[in-house]
């Protein structure tokens, strides 16, 4: 073989090769850019809570309908309210796109020694009406944040009494059976919200 | 004609050292507090116009009993806020507090208010003094 053809096949494998990269990518589906789907969604443990109406709020809770949760507490002024505005303003975006199964967003308190059911209620229909709020016994939330792998510890109190609580800045999807099925660890933005949840539900 | 005169001197003086102040205030925010709660954040950009860095370690406001500076971080997945001592500002240069980052936290008002005060001080030194308007608690 000359080095004019030599060079002519290059040229062609070349071209052959990008073509099917090219096609490759058209065809691939989307990929989420910030959800972990689980290869096997985890079903919650059992457990017993309460929401902002009183009602007892266990696993079965959250069988029906997809669930995006987030842990937090009521007097948290700075990452807590930024994350569930997030939430809503995903939610709000998801709605106006024409997306039809939108998840019920979710509060559960990592500080349930303050945190009444009222105020959590409070807290979360500020951002959204339909917004569930969930505390409890520490005992019971404990039970749900063990099995979910969800990190919080009350910090020690200041002069004043006052207290923060760490905690775990990811949210979670629940399915409609009622099963975790998704992390966002985060950091959360809203376009990673209504890219990725339609390719989910 | 005294008065006028003297008021307008105050003016002058205050506009034509605004740029040349040693620490400036720009895109005050105070947020909003959740419904049944009182504690709000301030976010706000602090310039240094001066060749030193400046160290704020106490912040001050009328309209609240407690004010302390924050930082808000999330590492290996765990939020946390921290109480901050200190915060520079290196020479001629301009940090940012802003969400989930450094922030002011207000907690404990001392009842009813639309403007407040918020003074940076270098210990006992007063470096800069702000006014900004309060959105009204949720009802």
């Amino acid at each position: 073989m000359g080095p004019g053809k030599l060079i002519t096949a290059l040229l062609l494998g070349a071209a052959l090769f990008a073509g099917v990269l090219v096609a490759l990518r058209s065809t691939a589906p989307a990929e989420p850019v910030a959800a972990f789907v689980l290869p096997a969604p985890l079903p919650l443990p059992e457990f017993s809570l309460v929401d902002q109406y009183g009602n007892e709020v266990t696993a079965a809770t959250f069988e029906g309908e997809w669930h995006l949760v987030f842990f937090g507490f009521t007097h948290c002024p700075d990452i807590c309210p930024a994350t569930l505005q997030i939430l809503a303003t995903a939610k709000e975006r998801l709605a106006a796109n024409g997306h039809k199964s939108l998840p019920r967003i979710v509060l559960i308190s990592v500080d349930p020694e303050r945190d009444t059911p009222d105020q959590i209620g409070q807290y979360v229909e500020y951002f959204g009406d339909g917004n569930l709020g969930v505390t409890g016994r520490l005992d019971e939330l404990q039970k749900l944040t063990s099995v979910l792998g969800i990190y919080f510890e009350k910090q020690p109190a200041d002069s004043d009494g006052s207290y923060v609580v760490d905690h775990a800045a990811a949210v979670l999807l629940f399915d409609p059976e009622g099963r975790f099925h998704t992390l966002f660890s985060g950091p959360h933005v809203v376009d990673d919200y209504v890219h990725d949840i339609p390719l989910i539900i | 004609m005294r008065k006028p005169l003297l008021l307008i001197a105050l003016l002058l003086t205050a506009c034509g050292g605004a740029d040349k102040a040693p620490v400036v205030a720009t895109d005050i925010v105070i947020t909003e507090p959740p419904p049944g709660k009182t504690m709000r954040a301030a976010y706000l950009r602090l310039t240094n116009n001066t060749e030193e860095a400046i160290t704020i370690t106490r912040v001050t406001s009328d309209a609240f009993n407690a004010v302390s500076l924050h930082e808000t971080s999330v590492e290996d997945g765990i939020a946390r806020m921290r109480p901050i001592p200190r915060l520079e500002i290196p020479a001629g240069q301009t940090i940012e507090l802003k969400r989930g980052g450094k922030h002011v936290m207000l907690m404990r008002p001392t009842g009813p208010a639309t403007t407040m005060s918020l003074k940076f001080y270098d210990g006992e030194h007063l470096l800069l003094a702000v006014t900004a308007p309060l959105a009204p608690e949720p009802e």
